[in-house]
């Protein structure tokens, strides 16, 4: 779909509006006008501050966030509406303005100065492309960097599956765009900007390289730390004073386990604290560490909106319970088990065996 | 009752009294309360035999009694009173440790006789103790009076309801059976008797011929037709107290394993003053202040003050939450928080069989969903770190065998399966109770299989009983060493081997029953005390 075109009706009232409004000038405005104006192509012409697009783009600046054609109307009356239209469907197509969508109607607002860099390349680049390429462009451009998947793009822009692909590959091509697998399911494929670093939900972070889960990255990772909890804690336990110097000498705060991980250097990518938290999280659920939460004054290092999490490395409250100390409790037949039929206890295998021990 | 613990129920009373009261009993079990004839007509066994086997039964308090309207008794099986009969060595040797080998045999024959009178119990206990004794010393009933005296103190025995002694007569026939009442104040009295005596040695008829000259033999006989002065008044372990002294044991252990040796004391010696004063299943205990747990420290620890307040505070604040602080009295009032002990060792348990079962990433997982109550498949992968396929297979395995459950959260009224959201959670009471479950028909298990190799061997066994019968009567008759010898050869080595194998089997059997005893009383005790709070 093309920018969409405002139709409008009368021209040339512009400059008799401009002339009423602006009385000191009115008398050298003709004989400025008489002798200097040169023999100017049209769009410099255009481009003067009596032009209903300068008018517009004036307006636009001073209200950031969008005008409706109410507004443009409201300013410039004498404009018949097929001028108006005219002005901002150049204004657009130059890529000066945006046309938004609001429930009261349409808006205009100005592009704003970052995307005017981007938009010149784009149409330096895309001057051959037509108008669907520089649609689906907006809308994975759109998508920022959690990338957009292709049917979404489809729904987006309404275009045909076939049509899609081949934009696709044109952009890709041209550099403009990339795939990224997404780690969430494997078949996927988000679209993003070339430039763009991918957004961590999309790559995984520092657990995945390349789309594969580092499970043994994860398990050195936890056996370290707990490792570096549990000598804290010895330490603690062997230093014999009083009892609550003992208990604080033996938690250790996730920042100065962080430091220990960095300074160990088994880490090829660089890990923040949140991912030590993550590690040591998985060693809470182990069963083999536990957390408390301190109120830390807001500038201690490793703190974090004014608390720190400490860690300590535990014992198991029981030992190995009974059941599982009998062969019954881990025989992966139980439920066929009875007296008299295949399975019993009588010619149990996992009995005899356990008996020789 | 459930088909594992009727099964498990024969076994122990076929294994304690025998097939006919087995019967009987299984026969209670099965169908509840029922009067004489009824039983007698569906077991098939004659009256007489029934009412043996039923006072069997009641004398073990395995059995209870009512009479309903228009005079019908009806008699009653309590299956979980049948199931305490495995903790039966542990009871005893709680005993042991406490009171040392008089305790440990007192408690002994009121177990195995179900209901005794007190004299009855010291007579019995000084006998045994003095046939271990050396010869020449006896056993004094006054010792063995005051073990009993203060196995009864501290709540460990108690006695049986007892028929009230009615001071007008009664008029009419007297009631079928009587109604048994018991005072609360009396359950612990003990009655003032003066038990004179030493034990008495058994001796072989031949040291009796020599020994003692026939004229005293009358006497003795005389001695038993004496009237008893406790008649009526009868006593029986209190299982009750004995739990609450498990329960405490596991609270202590847990602590002990978690901190350190002192705070485990402090604990123990909090749950020791509340002993008597809480009852045994009150969610808290008495709020103790600090001094006064000060004051009842062992001898042994000299901590001051301080520290000892420091660890009060230190215990209060820990993680597991065992100790609460529930006032600043007294310089601090402290409570233990029983039911959330007992909900943190039955956790304990559930989580210690999926580590052993899966293997400890599955129980990461079961940690994990314990922890955060309700998730979803993806986040359960995030959390544990563990890659997305073999968290759905260890959560699937898990789910088959219902130690984690589904939620369902539907977003659209029609529940269509890809607009619900499945949520996994932990329900600790149900995984208890299936838990259990297995337990009981493990120990079945067990119990069958030490049953199946003593048969195998019968033949072994009996022979070497017979040898042994042989020997014993030779040594007494004064034989020589080359004729014992010969007799002890008819047992061959082989033989001898097997012997040997079949004893360390069956007592690797027993040990077994008893460990998994160890987790059944774990997980009642969270399930009873769990359906008291609703």
């Amino acid at each position: 779909m093309s920018a969409p075109r405002v139709r409008t009706s009368e021209p040339r009232a512009a400059e008799k509006r401009n002339v009423g409004t602006e009385p000191l000038r009115r008398q050298a405005g003709p004989l400025l006008h008489s002798f200097k104006r040169p023999q100017l192509s049209q769009t410099v012409r255009n481009n003067t501050y009596d032009d209903p697009m300068t008018r517009i783009i004036e307006l636009c600046h001073q209200f950031p966030h969008g005008i409706t054609d109410q507004v443009i109307q409201n300013e410039m009356p004498h404009i018949e509406a097929q001028q108006r239209a005219v002005a901002i469907n150049r204004l657009l197509s130059m890529g000066q303005l945006d046309l938004l969508r609001s429930n009261t109607g349409l808006l205009y607002r100005i592009k704003d100065s970052q995307n005017a860099g981007p938009v010149s390349f784009f149409l330096s680049k895309m001057k051959g492309s037509d108008n669907q390429e520089k649609l689906v462009y907006q809308i994975i451009e759109d998508a920022g960097n959690k990338g957009i998947w292709s049917r979404d793009i489809r729904y987006k822009s309404n275009l045909p599956l076939t049509e899609i692909n081949k934009i696709l590959k044109n952009l890709e091509s041209k550099k403009l765009i990339k795939a990224v697998k997404s780690v969430a399911a494997s078949k996927k494929k988000v679209y993003m900007l070339y430039n763009l670093q991918p957004d961590r939900s999309v790559t995984g972070g520092a657990w995945y390289s390349d789309q594969d889960f580092e499970s043994e990255f994860v398990e050195v990772l936890n056996q370290q730390c707990f490792k570096f909890l549990q000598s804290k804690a010895e330490t603690a336990r062997e230093s014999k004073q009083n009892p609550m110097i003992q208990r604080n000498s033996s938690f250790a705060s996730s920042h100065e386990v962080w430091k220990y991980i960095c300074e160990l250097g088994i880490s090829k990518v660089e890990l923040s604290m949140e991912d030590i938290e993550t590690i040591l999280n998985t060693l809470i659920y182990d069963g083999k560490v536990e957390m408390t939460i301190i109120a830390a004054k807001e500038g201690t290092v490793g703190s974090v909106d004014g608390h720190m999490k400490l860690y300590r490395a535990v014992n198991p409250i029981i030992p190995p319970t009974g059941l599982v100390r009998a062969p019954c409790g881990l025989c992966p037949v139980f439920d066929d088990c009875h007296e008299g039929g295949e399975i019993s206890p009588s010619n149990c295998i996992y009995m005899t065996e356990w008996l020789e021990f | 009752m459930t088909q594992a613990e009727i099964k498990l129920c024969s076994l122990l009373l076929q294994e304690h009294f025998g097939e006919i009261v087995e019967k009987i009993g299984v026969h209670l079990i099965r169908t509840g309360s029922q009067p004489l004839r009824v039983i007698a007509h569906d077991t098939g066994t004659s009256l007489d035999q029934v009412k043996k086997a039923l006072c069997v039964l009641i004398q073990h308090n395995l059995v209870i009694y009512q009479v309903h309207k228009r005079g019908v008794v009806e008699y009653e099986a309590q299956c979980s009173r049948v199931l305490r009969m495995l903790r039966y060595p542990r009871y005893i040797y709680t005993a042991k440790t406490l009171y040392s080998d008089t305790g440990e045999l007192i408690v002994e024959e009121l177990l195995l006789n179900g209901k005794m009178t007190m004299s009855a119990v010291v007579k019995k206990v000084a006998d045994r103790l003095t046939e271990t004794m050396e010869d020449g010393k006896t056993m004094d009933y006054a010792e063995v009076s005051n073990t009993f005296v203060r196995l009864a103190d501290t709540h460990f025995v108690q006695r049986c309801p007892f028929v009230p002694a009615t001071e007008n007569s009664d008029p009419g026939p007297p009631p079928p059976a009587p109604t048994l009442v018991i005072n609360e104040k009396d359950m612990y009295l003990v009655p003032k008797l003066s038990l004179i005596g030493k034990g008495k040695r058994r001796r072989s008829s031949d040291e009796d011929a020599t020994g003692e000259p026939k004229a005293k033999r009358p006497k003795h006989t005389a001695d038993n037709k004496e009237p008893i002065p406790d008649d009526g008044i009868y006593w029986q372990a209190n299982l009750d107290r004995f739990h609450q002294h498990f329960r405490d044991q596991g609270i202590v252990s847990a602590v002990a394993n978690r901190m350190d040796q002192t705070s485990s004391e402090i604990v123990r010696t909090m749950l020791r003053m509340s002993e008597i004063t809480t009852p045994s299943n009150a969610p808290f205990t008495q709020p103790l202040s600090s001094n006064e747990i000060f004051r009842s420290l062992p001898v042994g620890y000299n901590i001051s003050k301080q520290v000892l307040d420091q660890y009060l505070t230190l215990l209060a604040d820990d993680p597991l939450e065992f100790v609460g602080k529930s006032g600043d009295s007294g310089g601090g009032m402290y409570v233990i928080n029983l039911h959330k002990a007992l909900g943190s060792l039955a956790t304990a348990t559930l989580e210690s069989v999926v580590q052993e079962r899966f293997g400890s990433r599955c129980a990461r997982i079961f940690r994990l969903v314990l922890q955060k109550k309700h998730l979803e498949q993806k986040q359960v992968e995030d959390f544990a770190m563990i890659p997305a396929k073999e968290a759905k297979d260890m959560l699937y395995k898990m789910l088959s065998e219902n130690f984690i459950s589904l939620q369902e959260i539907p977003k659209t009224p029609d529940h269509a399966p890809s607009r619900t959201f499945y949520l996994y959670t932990v329900n600790i009471l149900s995984a208890a109770r299936m838990l259990l479950h297995r337990c009981y028909k493990s120990i079945a298990n067990l119990i069958e299989r030490r049953q199946f190799e003593t048969k195998e061997n019968k033949r072994l066994l009996e022979k070497s009983q017979r040898v042994e019968a042989i020997i014993a009567s030779m040594q007494a008759t004064g034989a020589e060493e080359a004729q014992l010898q010969e007799i002890e050869e008819m047992i061959t080595a082989p033989e001898r081997q097997q012997l040997e194998t079949l004893k360390r089997n069956v007592n690797k059997l027993d040990a077994s029953e008893i460990q998994v005893d160890e987790t059944i009383f774990l997980l009642e005790s969270y399930i009873e005390s769990t359906m008291k709070r609703q």
